[in-house]
């Protein structure tokens, strides 16, 4: 499987400013994937949820980057996003990591949201600290549906003759 | 660098404030989104209503703003509303649960309409 990925890479300030070019960039790789709108947009969603805790916690307001690299395989985009600062504790968001509607509203705190948002609408999260954070996300292409599937079948027939 | 991804629109009346939000409601629009509508949280006499019809995006960054307005008002006793959610954030509120809250503050809301 490894053989046939294909991966792009894109370095960007660890800046709010710049996010919106992590989902422009994502948007391109998998609507060229034949990835659906909603898998776009879930997406979308989980790559910008890492890179806003980048934003927030990696270099205390100092300067730094957000590294993405896109791995395009047959079955699955992975996305990983790494910065060199000092570690988010993932371990502590993982514990607040759950939707709203368990507790009271007066006693909802929102921290949390974006890591349970993150393994909402991906397939699979990983998550390294040592030298800076490094967030995998997964998303499996889920083949057979819908107009997707002939794409599929002539692309690999197409392989399959040269 | 100032091609803006967001934009709010605040139209007062004599009974609400009506406030539009366009664009993408990310990290980088929650300043101007927090500025724009923390004079409006605090008028209790007021219903704040928040049309949702042209929001394309939004994350937990945005969702979080959303209940913290949330908390705010329902100290208060005063409504907050959201109107016209487009389906893809519906269904982050649904995700994250915050939808449970917002139709806890329309039924109060009915509530309050009907008395008047």
């Amino acid at each position: 499987m490894k053989e046939h990925e294909t991966v792009v890479q894109l370095s960007i300030p660890a800046d709010a400013q710049f996010i919106d070019i992590a989902r422009l960039t994502l948007y391109g790789l998998a609507a060229k994937m034949g990835f659906s709108y909603e898998e776009i947009e879930d997406m979308k969603v989980a790559v910008s949820e890492a890179c806003n805790n980048a934003v927030l916690h990696a270099y205390n307001g100092k300067k730094g980057m957000i590294h993405l690299r896109f791995e395009m395989n047959a079955h699955s985009l992975v996305i990983v996003i790494k910065d060199e600062g000092k570690g988010f504790n993932y371990k502590q968001a993982a514990k607040q990591a759950a939707p709203l509607s368990a507790k009271p509203l007066e006693d909802v705190k929102v921290g949390g949201l974006g890591l349970f948002l993150m393994e909402a609408l991906m397939d699979d999260v990983s998550v390294t600290t040592t030298s800076g954070t490094e967030v995998r996300l997964t998303k499996i292409r889920h083949q057979g549906e819908g107009e997707h599937a002939h794409e599929c079948i002539s692309s690999s027939s197409v392989q399959e003759q040269a | 660098m100032d091609r803006r991804r967001f934009h709010i629109v605040h139209d007062e009346q004599p009974d609400r404030h009506l406030v539009y939000i366009k664009g993408e409601l990310d990290l980088a629009a929650a300043e101007q989104f927090r500025r724009a509508v923390e004079p409006l949280v605090d008028d209790a006499a007021k219903l704040l209503v928040i049309r949702l019809d042209e929001l394309t995006y939004i994350d937990s960054t945005g969702i979080g703003m959303f209940v913290a307005l949330l908390k705010t008002r329902k100290k208060q006793g005063a409504p907050f509303i959201i109107e016209n959610v487009p389906p893809k954030v519906q269904r982050l509120f649904d995700l994250t649960g915050v939808s449970y809250f917002f139709s806890e503050t329309n039924d109060i809301t009915e509530r309050v309409g009907g008395q008047s």
